[in-house]
């Protein structure tokens, strides 16, 4: 019981906790989404304001957790998706009022100067191999090893675990079983390249662009060495701890490596974004019908969002949310 | 907002950029064409430079392609640029046409209209003089 409380109340801490930061991930002269003189959020209104937010995000997380735990006997399903669904919307509405209210009170407004690169090779980001090969080369290995000690595999073997580390499904020795976290974790690979490949030819030329292009590329790592993990579970089962650890390491060493780049007083975008509030809906949602940008660098937080006036903005993300579920058509027209 | 236009390059040639003020009362095209020709006159873009596309350049930009497109198309009628289809645009060898009395006249009566306008907004005669010369000097050189 204790560890599905751990399983159910977890996510719900770690969604406060990125909600608790949230303001403080932007770029200076950014508070809460809208644009403000960069010494704003230090003086005491602007505290005041971040004391509020956080005082409310964590009375939402605490009611959340609450909630889940409630649910717990009823539904480990519901007392997961209903608190957590409900604590997204209330830290959502509660940003929302915060940039609603520095917009009205404490925004400025810039001049709307654009500026583009004439030159006539724009650098572009980089796609080194040395890079984005290894982790397909360690799959290529991977299966390749598999094949070779197809004879020891045996007939049966598990490939998930329950929270007490029993396990709890089992998979029979079939091409498509052994083989399947192999090739989902190459497709993934190429859908996170691909990803970076349309952020990096559709955007704008900003800081943001460069730790998005090569996060993605670095994530490309973590993903692999989970498939990897999966796949030799006949031969080696690791400690349940390990994969997570590895995950929740990378993510923070990226986001601490990007957050500093991007608020480094040494770097500024060649090619910035529109900077005008107007375009940022609630100040989350980008939309601008005369930008023709798929890709924005995100106002908070890090890495890019869509402009959501684009049709073609609209494309991706549904293509985006509808890959995953191409394994899982092919695997039950099979 | 009076300010109009404002192109910034810096000392290296191959490093220019273009800037455009959406707050302006001149629309982005025309802001557009403008930035570019004082790049063009002055040497700063070559014949035989590539523009980027008209897509790279409205992404760049946040404005529609259509804009960039009707920029590009009224420096390629006064023979600045050629273009090709899909591929964006290179600057072409181009020899200054001889003035046309009418040119000189529009060009004039613009002049006087801008002079006047700095004059009664306290520009001294002295100032206006030497920002003209040190705006033909920046431009030619």
């Amino acid at each position: 019981m204790n560890a599905a409380i751990g399983i159910v109340v977890l996510p719900l801490l770690m969604v406060a906790i990125v909600f608790y930061f949230l303001p403080l991930l932007a770029r200076p002269g950014i508070y809460f989404g809208a644009t403000v003189d960069p010494a704003f959020p230090r003086s005491p209104e602007g505290r005041r304001l971040l004391d509020s937010f956080r005082l409310q995000v964590i009375v939402s997380g605490l009611l959340a957790c609450g909630l889940a735990v409630l649910l717990l006997p009823l539904n480990l399903v519901g007392a997961e998706l209903v608190p957590m669904a409900l604590l997204i919307a209330a830290v959502s509405f509660v940003y929302w009022k915060k940039f609603h209210q520095v917009h009205s009170h404490y925004g400025e407004r810039l001049p709307e100067v654009r500026q583009a690169d004439l030159s006539a090779q724009p650098a572009k980001e980089s796609f080194s191999p040395w890079l984005v090969l290894p982790p397909f080369l360690a799959l290529a290995a991977v299966g390749v090893f598999l094949q070779l000690h197809w004879d020891q595999l045996p007939q049966h073997y598990p490939i998930h675990f329950d929270i007490n580390g029993e396990p709890n499904r089992w998979a029979d020795r079939t091409a498509l079983s052994v083989f399947s976290p192999l090739l989902v974790g190459g497709a993934t690979n190429l859908l996170l390249l691909g990803l970076a490949w349309l952020i990096a030819t559709t955007s704008r030329k900003t800081v943001m662009r460069y730790v998005t292009v090569r996060g993605l590329q670095v994530m490309l790592y973590p993903l692999t060495f989970t498939l990897v993990t999966v796949s030799l579970l006949p031969f080696w089962r690791s400690p349940m701890w390990i994969v997570p650890l590895v995950m929740l390491v990378s993510i923070a060493g990226l986001i601490y490596w990007s957050y500093g780049r991007i608020s480094s007083p040494h770097s500024s975008d060649a090619v910035p974004e529109p900077r005008s509030d107007n375009y940022w809906k609630a100040g989350m949602f980008y939309y601008n019908p005369d930008d023709p940008a798929i890709f924005v660098a995100k106002r908070v937080g890090i890495g890019y969002t869509i402009n959501f006036a684009s049709k073609w903005a609209w494309v991706v993300l549904i293509g985006l949310l509808l890959t995953p579920l191409v394994p899982l058509l092919l695997v039950r027209m099979k | 907002m009076m300010c109009i236009l404002s192109v910034y390059s810096t000392q290296l040639s191959s490093d220019l950029t273009l800037r455009i003020d959406l707050d302006s009362a001149v629309p982005a095209y025309r802001q557009i064409v403008d930035g570019l020709r004082i790049l063009l006159v002055s040497g700063k873009l070559a014949a035989g430079s590539d523009l980027p596309s008209v897509r790279r350049l409205a992404v760049d930009l946040g404005v529609h392609f259509n804009t960039v497109a009707e920029a590009y198309r009224m420096l390629n009628d006064e023979g600045w640029l050629d273009l090709r289809h899909g591929r964006g645009a290179t600057v072409i060898k181009r020899d200054a046409p001889s003035a046309a009395p009418e040119h000189v006249e529009e060009f004039r009566a613009r002049l006087r209209a801008l002079i006047a306008e700095a004059l009664s907004k306290g520009v001294s005669t002295t100032k206006l003089k030497t920002e003209l010369l040190k705006l033909i000097d920046e431009v030619t050189t």
